[in-house]
């Protein structure tokens, strides 16, 4: 019964604490719907495999949110018709790659100045190599039906595969497409539009909150310290302990500085640059962007590859 | 119905921050932000609520939820009903036990308090940058917190330091020698007074509080540390 309690507690920590980094979230996704109808500029955001990707975690420092914030973001990108990578290379470098994040990494490790460079670095890297993996798929294994089909809507006829057509003209040449005349959307619809995107992420948010807590709770966070020495064990305990905790990436430097002096560089490093991209209350937002499949992908690319990075400072550093 | 939900999580959140339920759950810094968080979702609502009146009144047919968006606004309201009925009521000790006591070192410190006015958190950080017991011992000690456990050693007087939620609360503790016949209860929060001492644990020396006077005190209103 106590445990219930402080599972009962913990969740609303998480959720409580999450929420307001959610509104924040869907408010600049609101506010870009409706100051750039249409979206023509995210058209017009570069395509290239290496350029995109960089050119969405640039954005990060102009849309600074936590991973839950940037969630329903990155959805407007996608829903917006930004290039794929693009849009991916936002989504997961984003959360380390902005101001807040950065600052609060510094002043909690004002003394490790190799940290403040390997962190974004390695967020970085870790999405560029996300956004590379994924696009592999196609768009319509990857992306969620309901945005895919709302991607389909903004992206002229022309690239748009011949079997996912629903309109147009079999054989024709495709005429080209008309001069976008995009009107600003009421008000009145941005708002009923922003609220529904909220309820939608809460209640997946409230899902990825339940899991975090139960497992913390049930799982004694002992157990994920005690292999703290050991170079390959000290990094995947970190691993699984920011995928466990979920707390957000403007905080989560805080919370490493408590087992900074227990693990090896490698480990905290793996910490602070997987924590943002994949963990439980994630899980769930993540829902309303990719398929199933795509988000399995999206973790087990992200955990090899956290580990080899992990693995690769401890054997430079140790 | 998205009203009343998005006014439901509103009313979380505000009423959170005003009755003082947050003090037990975030850190201070985010107080601010999750109350006016409350706030714009209360005026968000207001307006969904009115808008929907006007679709109401108008001519046409109103636009049909799908399921999972119905789905999502069920869960939404029944959660944000259940967090507004049944606060957090966490316990102290069972927290502590799962997380890594370790603060790391701490860096000098830049001034330090008199003894007697030292928090057990002051202690702690103290006793963390300078390591040394028989610079304490005879100190006097006067600090409050709650009683966890240890599995192979006297109960200690702890808190818990937050830096984001209570997901990450880091226990503190100071080992305590309780007066002989006396044993507190798990996650009992009291008000020692004694002074430090050093004695011998696991072949090395430690500082440990004699505890003296102990008094029963109630969950303070910010229980958590930042």
């Amino acid at each position: 019964m106590e445990r219930l309690a402080t599972a009962w507690a913990i969740f609303q920590g998480l959720l409580i604490e999450a929420l307001p980094f959610l509104l924040i979230g869907v408010g600049i996704a609101s506010l870009a719907r409706w100051l750039a109808p249409g979206g023509a500029w995210l058209r017009k955001l570069p395509r290239d495999p290496l350029l995109g990707p960089l050119t969405g975690a640039a954005l990060g420092f102009a849309l600074p949110a936590c991973e839950c914030g940037n969630v329903p973001v990155a959805r407007r990108l996608l829903a917006g018709g930004a290039p794929l990578g693009t849009a991916l290379g936002f989504l997961f470098a984003a959360p380390v790659l902005n101001p807040i994040v950065l600052a609060s990494t510094w002043a909690a490790f004002p003394n490790q100045p190799w940290l403040l460079a390997a962190r974004p670095a390695g967020a970085l890297l870790l999405a560029l190599l996300l956004a590379s993996v994924l696009r592999l798929l196609p768009e319509t294994a990857l992306l969620d039906p309901v945005l895919l089909e709302e991607r389909r809507l903004s992206q002229p006829l022309a690239a748009v595969g011949l079997l996912e057509r629903r309109t147009g003209l079999v054989g024709a040449v495709s005429p080209p497409p008309l001069p976008a005349k995009p009107t600003r959307p009421p008000l009145q619809e941005v708002l009923q539009h922003g609220s529904r995107e909220f309820l939608d992420l809460a209640a997946l948010l409230v899902l990825g909150c339940i899991i975090a807590a139960a497992v913390q709770t049930l799982l004694p966070r002992s157990w994920l310290l005690a292999v703290g020495e050991a170079p390959t064990l000290s990094v995947l305990s970190l691993m699984l302990l920011a995928v466990v905790v979920s707390v957000c990436s403007s905080v989560d430097a805080f919370l490493a500085l408590g087992f900074a002096a227990q693990v090896t560089p490698g480990a905290l490093l793996a910490f602070l640059v997987l924590g943002p991209v994949v963990d439980l209350k994630l899980l769930g937002l993540f829902r309303v962007l990719l398929q199933p499949r795509a988000i399995a992908i999206t973790a087990a690319a992200a955990t090899v590859a956290v580990l080899v990075l992990g693995q690769w400072v401890n054997l430079v550093l140790l | 119905m998205r009203a009343l939900a998005l006014a439901l999580w509103g009313a979380v959140l505000l009423g959170s921050t005003l009755s003082g339920r947050l003090d037990l759950l975030l850190n201070g810094v985010f107080h601010p932000l999750v109350g006016l968080s409350g706030v714009a979702l209360l005026v968000l609502a207001g307006l969904v609520l009115k808008a929907d009146r006007d679709l109401a009144i108008g001519p046409g047919r109103r636009p049909s939820t799908p399921r999972s968006a119905q789905l999502a606004i069920g869960l939404s309201i029944a959660i944000a009903l259940l967090v507004l009925a049944i606060p957090p009521n966490p316990s102290f000790s069972d927290l502590a036990a799962n997380r890594p006591a370790e603060l790391g070192e701490e860096a000098e410190l830049s001034f330090v308090l008199p003894p007697a006015q030292r928090t057990l958190t002051d202690w702690v950080r103290l006793l963390r940058s300078q390591p040394d017991p028989s610079l304490y011992a005879g100190d006097p000690v006067r600090i409050s917190g709650f009683v966890w456990p240890q599995d192979n050693d006297q109960p200690q007087l702890a808190r818990l330091l937050v830096r984001c939620c209570l997901a990450d609360a880091t226990p503190v503790g100071l080992p305590v020698r309780w007066p002989a016949g006396q044993k507190p209860r798990a996650d009992q929060w009291l008000a020692v007074q004694g002074t430090m001492a050093m004695e011998e644990h696991n072949g090395q020396a430690r500082s440990v509080v004699m505890a003296e006077q102990i008094r029963p005190i109630p969950r303070p209103r910010r229980p958590l540390e930042p």
